[in-house]
């Protein structure tokens, strides 16, 4: 049998794993929208943990990551440093905004911050930001998994069919268990990746150079810069100071306020529940390490790949592993692919009737048609991604960056909420729509790029400027009213 | 209304406001130190530590560390409140948590 098949087989028994898995968890959720959105406010610790990790470790993180270590070197570093505080802010507000939802019945980000400042407007342009930030990021995800199907078969199994195969499975079981679905498989896809991580990320250094430590001394020997922080840039030339560390704040801001795992927080069944799995993502961060040691142990034995992100796949098919293993490690990116995937096309379809259809143009939808509409739009979002993601051909990276840097604009909407009560409702949308401004702006035009430092930053400061300026030229909102959300 | 900022509860007694008060300067500190310049101090190979350069050596030890202090307040937050850990909502003490609602 050509070793094609059996890798295929072993990634197709995964994809039937995951089918299973997504599809059993559908009768522990009520069939109400707090059920399919919010998982009845019951998540346990272990499935809210790989709920966590898995959806923000995507194809980015596994492909990605040993694709910048192994052509940018210790540029790389700057994933693993934003991860380790990006979450802590969790820690503090998390209890506050799941008692807040339970109480008030939130599901979704924009609906505290609609509340908190009285604003049907701030929901729906919450809702249009957020959209524009996850259409792209599901787009990677998805073309990330046609990759795969397209490597494993040698080219006979194209894209578009490899992308339409994971993705229909993704479809089916978020479609028909929600958030459940989603945790679930995340669970199995979180324990898959991580076993493959920690397995190819020790193995590969020992195959290629006798060991981790043999494979960085050869590196620093051959190649020191690239073991020098900030490592190098996307040119190959030593990146800046300036676009590092801006790439790490700018990610630390936007890391716990993106509005697929923001939402997470209202699935957890109790405050301490959530503590203990803010506590504990650190651990699974620390699997980021294996994976950039996949990348480096390519930079001396396999030069010259390109496109970089095409490092892994090129260093487990061509050193002769058994192709059940090489199945398994398709398998393991498809688990990264559709772990964050799942995630994003079930908030795309909440958020879009929640925070969109119903504060703007329906305020009486509710119950079980609300339900309905959002698993419809969870078909229809996804198909949307599906032929954008094969047929339109644009900058997917230039979307993300610049996605990222309009979702950090939400950090200081979420600091206001909760610590400055004399923060008002024109404060507010004020202060985001000058930080979305500014980073259109300072995006665009490269003149303004100063030190390479990333157009995010300049936006938070402008965001932040702005609100309080206006915030304090404005009258204070209801004292009553604000009492409810702001720490006294 | 008041326009200054708040950044604890005012029910916290003055042992916990010390504690939680470190801990927001320790992650204040860690924030910075990810990033120029004082990661610059720590970006070079050498040393080598469990065979791995010292750039990226530097970053572990701070998710490690970043990892036990909260892992410590934690456990102190549990041990304060003597209850079970996956209660509902009663383990609510500490920045951002609402005044007075779930403590003993």
């Amino acid at each position: 049998m050509p070793d094609w098949v059996i890798i295929l087989g072993v990634t197709l028994g995964y994809l039937l794993a995951s089918l299973l898995v997504g599809l059993a968890s559908g009768g522990e959720a009520s069939k109400t929208t707090e059920g399919y959105v919010a998982g009845d406010r019951s998540l346990g610790f272990v499935i809210l943990y790989f709920i966590m990790g898995a959806s923000i470790f995507s194809a980015f993180a596994f492909l990605g990551g040993p694709g910048w270590a192994y052509s940018r070197g210790a540029a790389a570093f700057y994933i693993l440093a934003y991860g380790t505080v990006g979450l802590v802010p969790w820690y503090f507000f998390g209890p506050r905004i799941a008692r807040l939802g339970r109480r008030r019945g939130y599901v979704t980000q924009a609906e505290l911050f609609a509340d908190r400042f009285q604003s049907a407007g701030l929901s729906g342009l919450l809702a249009v930001v957020s959209l524009v930030g996850f259409i792209p990021y599901l787009m990677l995800q998805m073309t990330g998994a046609g990759y795969v199907f397209s490597v494993v078969t040698g080219g006979r199994m194209p894209v578009w069919a490899g992308a339409l195969l994971a993705y229909g499975v993704v479809l089916i079981y978020v479609f028909r268990s929600g958030v459940m679905g989603v945790g679930w498989t995340n669970t199995f896809q979180g324990i898959f990746m991580m076993a493959l991580a920690w397995g190819l990320g020790l193995y590969l250094p020992h195959r290629l150079y006798g060991g981790v430590g043999p494979m960085f001394d050869a590196i620093a020997k051959a190649a020191p810069k690239m073991l020098q922080a900030p490592g190098l840039g996307a040119d190959g030339h030593p990146w800046s100071w300036g676009a590092y560390s801006s790439a790490v704040a700018i990610s630390v801001l936007g890391f716990g306020v993106w509005p697929h795992t923001f939402m997470k927080i209202y699935t957890a069944r109790s405050e301490r529940t959530l503590k203990r799995t803010i506590v504990w993502y650190p651990t699974f961060q620390m699997f980021l390490v294996p994976i950039l040691f996949i990348g480096f142990s390519g930079v001396l034995a396999f030069p010259g790949v390109h496109p970089a992100d095409k490092i892994l796949p090129t260093v487990v098919t061509s050193i002769g592993l058994p192709p059940v293993v090489v199945g398994l490690f398709c398998a393991g990116a498809l688990a990264a692919s559709m772990s964050t995937g799942d995630a994003l096309l079930h908030a795309a379809a909440s958020v879009t009737i929640k925070d969109l259809w119903r504060p703007l143009f329906r305020p009486d939808l509710a119950g079980d048609r609300e339900r309905r509409l959002i698993q419809g739009l969870v078909i229809l979002i996804g198909a949307l991604a599906y032929t954008l993601a094969i047929f339109a051909h644009m900058s997917l990276v230039a979307l993300l960056l610049l996605s990222y840097g309009f979702i950090a604009q939400f950090f200081p909407l979420l600091c206001a909420t909760f610590l400055w009560p004399r923060a008002t409702r024109a404060g507010a949308v004020a202060g985001l729509l000058a930080g979305f401004v500014v980073t259109v702006i300072w995006n665009f035009v490269p003149v303004l790029q100063w030190q390479g430092i990333r157009a995010g930053i300049w936006g938070v400061a402008a965001n932040v400027i702005v609100m309080v300026v206006v915030s304090l030229a404005t009258p204070p909102m209801d004292e009553t009213h604000v009492a409810a959300f702001v720490v006294s | 209304m008041d326009a200054r900022p708040r950044f604890m509860p005012s029910g916290l007694t003055r042992h916990q406001r010390r504690v939680y008060g470190a801990v927001t300067i320790f992650f204040i500190v860690v924030f910075f130190a990810l990033m120029w310049p004082v990661y610059a101090l720590f970006s070079g190979i050498r040393p080598i530590v469990l065979g791995m350069p010292f750039s990226l050596v530097y970053l572990v030890v701070i998710l490690a560390a970043s990892f036990l202090v909260l892992l410590g307040v934690f456990t102190w937050e549990g041990r304060a409140e003597g209850g079970p850990d996956e209660g509902d909502g009663r383990a609510a003490d500490g920045p951002g948590a609402q005044d007075g609602v779930g403590r003993r």
